[in-house]
């Protein structure tokens, strides 16, 4: 199954939210919707959702416009949204009622959400009364409960502690397995790059990024090398001394004192590089291409905007 | 329809099963039944205490007369005014007849000046006390009595004259008015706020739904019209309930109530027959309905609870103008005039109108059946309009948008809505 957003523009009032957005994800795989605070990340989730209708443009399965009764997507939204005044139970067996399952059914996804988030014995406790974190795993049970086919995350990681985090993490990655198409949207970007293949940077409502992230971070020039060793004091003056002329930069890295990061005037220069360091016989522990990390993709694009 | 009774069981469930509800009906309830046992136990409690006083402890009526120089007929009409007082004639001084109220001896004391002029010592003056007025009509009676005696009439010819009473039989042709005037007018206040109780509870249910988000996830997995449909009646449900509760609790309190001692007139008021308990309870479901969408559908335009007063004042006002227009002409008794007329099929007055015409006047059929046609045709085009306002009120926070972007919003959603059912159609095919 494939989830096609096809050139969406939305406005309110006088304002351009989003200008011809387009980007597609696949079944057993996650795509990242990434972008500032006001970019147009969650317009976009809601269009997809149907929450709002947008002015122009399609929502696509498999190139054909979704038909939101047939099709199970579970969505959870930022800002969160249960009744903080009713029981546990009684509100994940009704929303997931409403999603079309049936009464025992939903009791029996219920009973196996709550132990897997490890809240069973929260079941019959009002919603207002647990921790913010607690909620958030509520909340994404209620929204795995009807084993959708499509998920939609906005900020899932928000609020959560490290371990609970690591068990949001497992689940998603396990329901990406199982074939969902899972969009994902966050600011924090050691998530989006540990489960995400593709990713879309919005930037004030345009695309100004997409693709798959290893491609994404290929395209980059291949133009800095670091290199770790025990060494690292006596390769850099060697390296400065021997390749003068290819070379921008030999700086040890702000990072880690063991490795150095060299600039390249051109990436063909890498190998005569490794093979003066290896013929003059240096302990290398490590020989890389830096690739630029998504959180520097993301600066770089969205720097300039908003 | 199976979301609709899906959202149906969970808003009746959630609304029966709140303490609130609960709380309130049982306090109704008691409230209910204490109404009814209370004057008999105050009446019994009365005559008990009355019963006991020793003969010789009545209270102390003291009358000075200087007037009518000592005629028997007044202490005789005293006595006949106060059966459970003894009267005392006296030529005591007002200063002593003073002390002795102040002391106790005397509950009070009349001195007869003139004829028809009295002084009347008591020790403490109630504005809402009828002893003065006792007082008054009792020395009317003495004059009256004399002045009979002096044109040679015998004081029981004259006071047969005097009070002579006339005994009416009245036939009516058609419904009396007076019959159910009461329970009507008891039936009719609660159904007004009972619209007004349920019909705020709708407001708040969706103001809450929208202050805490839930909104979003209901709207991704149901539509708007079933969400609303189903909160309406479920809400409405709940309504019924607790009046059905409340009512039957009425109905045999007052089975259990020894009416028979009260005036069959009295009786006649209270009487609560049971068609008009059932048409009460059909035209509370229909004002309800009427009153619900509209509280719901100007509710989802409030982002906050605090502002939800204000956007749902003015379908608060029309119903408090509904039921000022009706209850006039229902106590001025002109229950067929043109104003109920009309009255019973505009559908935010008909309810209203219809139940007091139909308990209290004579109504044909027809008449019933066209106006309940009006309301539920109301109700369903209010039910549809509600929920396309309720469609787009949900996502708009910040200020409530004015009527005009009201009608531009609903106006995109229809030409949207029939894009992508088009578009939809096109798939299937």
């Amino acid at each position: 199954m494939e989830l096609n957003i096809k050139e969406i523009y939305k406005s309110f009032g006088e304002k351009e939210v989003l200008k011809n957005i387009t980007f597609s994800a696949k079944s057993g795989s996650a795509h990242g919707l990434l972008g500032r605070n006001g970019a147009g990340k969650t317009t976009t989730i809601r269009i997809v959702m149907g929450v709002f209708y947008p002015d122009n443009g399609r929502v696509l399965i498999d190139g054909r416009q979704i038909d939101r009764s047939r099709i199970r997507i579970g969505y959870m939204p930022e800002e969160r949204g249960l009744y903080p005044k009713k029981q546990i139970t009684e509100q994940l067996v009704y929303l997931a009622m409403l999603r079309g399952m049936s009464g025992s059914e939903a009791r029996k996804a219920c009973e196996k959400w709550l132990e897997r988030m490890g809240m069973s014995e929260y079941k019959n406790k009002k919603l207002e009364t647990l921790s913010k974190g607690n909620q958030q795993k509520i909340q994404l049970a209620a929204t795995l409960m009807c084993r959708p086919e499509i998920i939609i995350l906005d900020e899932p990681f928000s609020g959560l502690d490290p371990v609970n985090a690591m068990l949001l993490k497992d689940v998603i990655k396990e329901m990406i397995d199982d074939g969902a198409v899972v969009l994902f949207s966050s600011h924090q970007m050691n998530y989006v790059e540990e489960f995400c293949d593709s990713i879309s940077i919005l930037n004030s409502g345009n695309i100004v990024l997409d693709g798959r992230i290893a491609e994404i971070k290929r395209s980059y020039p291949r133009d800095r090398i670091a290199i770790s060793s025990a060494q690292s004091d006596k390769i850099a003056p060697f390296i400065i001394q021997k390749m003068s002329g290819s070379i921008i930069s030999a700086d040890k890295s702000k990072e880690n004192e063991n490795t150095i990061v060299v600039r390249l005037k051109d990436p063909a220069f890498k190998n005569r590089l490794f093979k003066e360091l290896s013929d003059n016989d240096f302990d290398i522990d490590e020989f890389r291409v830096c690739e630029p990390s998504l959180n520097d993709i993301f600066v770089q694009y969205t720097e300039a905007g908003i | 329809m199976k979301h609709i009774i899906q959202v149906l069981k969970f808003e009746y469930l959630g609304c029966v099963k709140s303490k609130s509800f609960i709380i309130s009906t049982v306090i109704f309830m008691l409230l209910i039944v204490l109404m009814a046992f209370l004057p008999g136990i105050i009446m019994s409690a009365t005559s008990s205490e009355n019963a006991e006083m020793p003969d010789g402890e009545k209270p102390v009526i003291a009358v000075c007369d200087k007037a009518y120089n000592g005629s028997k007929t007044v202490k005789d009409m005293f006595e006949k005014n106060y059966p459970f007082n003894s009267i005392e004639l006296t030529d005591e001084s007002a200063e002593i007849i003073k002390d002795k109220i102040n002391s106790g001896d005397y509950i009070f004391a009349v001195m007869i000046n003139e004829p028809l002029s009295v002084t009347y010592f008591t020790k403490n003056n109630s504005l809402l006390s009828v002893e003065s007025q006792m007082v008054q009509s009792c020395i009317k009676e003495i004059y009256q009595s004399l002045s009979f005696e002096k044109l040679g009439i015998a004081p029981d010819v004259s006071m047969k004259i005097i009070n002579a009473e006339t005994k009416i039989n009245t036939v009516t042709t058609g419904t009396d008015q007076t019959k159910n005037y009461l329970s009507t007018y008891i039936l009719m206040m609660m159904l007004y706020m009972a619209i007004i109780m349920y019909g705020s509870m709708v407001s708040q249910s969706v103001v809450s739904e929208k202050n805490s988000r839930a909104m979003e996830m209901l709207i991704t997995c149901a539509k708007p019209s079933h969400l609303m449909f189903g909160k309406v009646i479920g809400s409405g449900l709940a309504g019924l309930t607790q009046m059905v509760l409340i009512l039957s609790t009425a109905l045999v309190s007052l089975k259990a109530v020894p009416l028979d001692k009260l005036p069959k007139e009295i009786r006649d008021m209270l009487a609560f027959p049971v068609d008009t308990v059932l048409y009460a309870l059909l035209f509370f479901l229909l004002a309800f309905f009427i009153y619900s969408f509209l509280l719901g559908a100007f509710a989802s335009l409030a982002s906050r609870s605090e502002d939800l007063n204000t956007v749902i004042t003015p379908v608060m006002l029309m119903l408090i103008a509904a039921f000022m227009v009706v209850i006039i002409p229902m106590n001025a008794g002109t229950l067929d005039g043109t104003v109920m007329q009309v009255c019973s099929y505009i559908p935010f007055t008909a309810p209203l109108a219809m139940f007091i015409r139909v308990a209290m006047s004579d109504v044909t059929a027809i008449e019933i059946i066209i106006s309940i046609v009006v309301q539920l045709a109301s109700i369903y085009i209010f039910g549809m309009l509600a929920a396309a306002i309720y469609r787009v009120g949900v996502l708009l926070y910040g200020n409530a948008p004015k009527p005009a972007e009201i009608v531009k919003l609903l106006k995109e959603q229809h030409i949207t809505n029939k894009k992508i059912k088009a578009e939809l159609k096109n798939n299937r095919s």
